[in-house]
């Protein structure tokens, strides 16, 4: 399921590239200044943002409150912004999903567990909308090395990505126990290290 | 394998790793980033792993916010005043390099900092910047005209290597003021012969260059950031 065939092919490689320029250059004009920038690039991607903080808040306002102080921190931090670094989209996910966290940690919002058959779930969803602005390479290579971990330790990772979770509530939601996640966890991302530098 | 995710020195566990995937509890990350603010290596860790990790969110559908969510960054937008001035600029740029963490003990070290620069009659300042893109570095000529200090703003990724200092004059080759440091404030004195040179038609510029500076005392790598020196 984790193949991705289509979204690699050639045409969309050359769509992709072309969608990742547009918001490059975006993030620069952003970054001088340009306010009509913040609103091209709030059109392309607000909606991947929103699924991001919503996954780990579970709660529509305050996801919207967290989406809002991450295009006002991009208006700030464009300037950062290294196309040499950072894939765009991976740029801005790092700063929705931090600030959700965070969020999340400051226990704002009301506690609640997810089970990681809810990850699982969505994990299989076809992707659709936004695919050009993916890097769908990128995403096939790590489903590679995710394949090559146990699935339970597999799993643990994309919950523990989505959902934002601490190893607490990690290790309650799959019913393990807390050591036995971290050494889980640590162990799944050398691995992960090992395979994704091969 | 150790808990204590505050340890600089602890290899065995990957900590950037953790944290970028966000297992780590409030006082656990502030923690981390306290770390984060100061150790360009624990950066280039958690930048790859965003890299790595952060292609997972492709397998969220995406959802469109309502639209006062738009309006809302409009006003904020609207309330804040327009960018101006160059150090303005630069004390902008510092802060977004460095990050939330440390921002406030930054700012009061470039307030600090700008406040020992001496008083210049007409100072020469310089924004080098990437073709297009944002200041990677501020410098300005000391009054007398013998020195100049040199500011990074964005931090560029080295990549074991350093980065070379060049003053170019109109007509004239590239000359190397030296090495600088990508991570805080150098001042260099300038060459004598070079003096009569630093006029606001030169051009300042900055190379990436294998360790230990250039080896043909001309530019060997690529020109990071470049700008003209100007009346301030």
């Amino acid at each position: 399921m984790h193949a991705m065939s289509g979204p690699a092919g050639p045409t969309i490689a050359v769509e992709q590239d072309a969608a990742r320029k547009q918001l490059v250059a975006a993030l620069a004009r952003i970054a001088g200044g340009d306010r009509g920038a913040l609103q091209i690039l709030y059109r392309d991607t607000s909606a991947k943002l929103f699924a991001v903080c919503l996954r780990i808040l579970h709660d529509k306002g305050e996801a919207e409150d967290v989406l809002q102080d991450v295009y006002i921190t991009v208006w700030q931090r464009a300037g950062t912004f290294d196309p040499a670094r950072a894939s765009p989209i991976t740029w801005l996910v790092a700063i929705a999903r931090n600030r959700s966290i965070d969020r999340l940690r400051s226990g704002a919002t009301t506690a609640r567990t997810q089970t990681i058959d809810e990850a699982a779930a969505i994990s299989d969803n076809t992707p659709s909308a936004l695919a050009q602005i993916e890097d769908w390479q990128e995403h096939r290579r790590l489903m590679e090395c995710l394949d090559e971990l146990e699935p339970r330790h597999a799993d643990a990772v994309r919950s523990a990505f989505l959902d934002g979770i601490t190893y607490d509530e990690l290790a309650r939601s799959m019913n393990i126990p807390l050591g036995t996640m971290k050494s889980w966890i640590r162990r799944s991302l050398l691995r992960l290290r090992q395979c994704l530098e091969r | 394998m150790s808990d204590d995710h505050t340890k600089a020195s602890d290899d065995s566990t990957p900590v950037a790793g953790e944290y970028v995937l966000g297992v780590l509890s409030g006082a656990e990350r502030r923690a981390f980033e306290a770390r984060l603010a100061q150790d360009p290596a624990l950066r280039a860790e958690v930048e790859y792993w965003e890299r790595r990790l952060g292609v997972l969110a492709s397998e969220l559908e995406p959802i469109d916010p309502p639209p006062h969510v738009w309006t809302n960054i409009e006003s904020a937008l609207a309330a804040e005043p327009a960018r101006k001035g160059l150090w303005e600029n630069l004390l902008f740029w510092r802060w977004a390099a460095i990050g939330s963490a440390a921002v406030a003990a930054a700012s009061l070290m470039v307030l600090a900092y700008l406040a020992r620069l001496p008083t210049m009659n007409e100072p020469l300042v310089a924004k080098l910047e990437a073709s297009g893109g944002p200041a990677r570095f501020v410098a300005a000529i000391d009054s007398g005209g013998r020195g100049l200090t040199i500011v990074p703003a964005s931090v560029p990724n080295l990549d074991r290597r350093v980065l070379e200092l060049w003053l170019i004059a109109p007509g004239d080759q590239p000359r190397s003021l030296g090495l600088i440091e990508p991570g805080r404030p150098v001042h260099i004195s300038l060459p004598t012969d070079l003096i009569p040179r630093v006029t606001p038609d030169a051009t300042l510029a900055v190379s990436l260059e294998p360790l230990g500076g250039s080896p043909t005392g001309l530019p060997t790598g690529p020109v990071i950031a470049s700008g003209k020196l100007t009346n301030l």
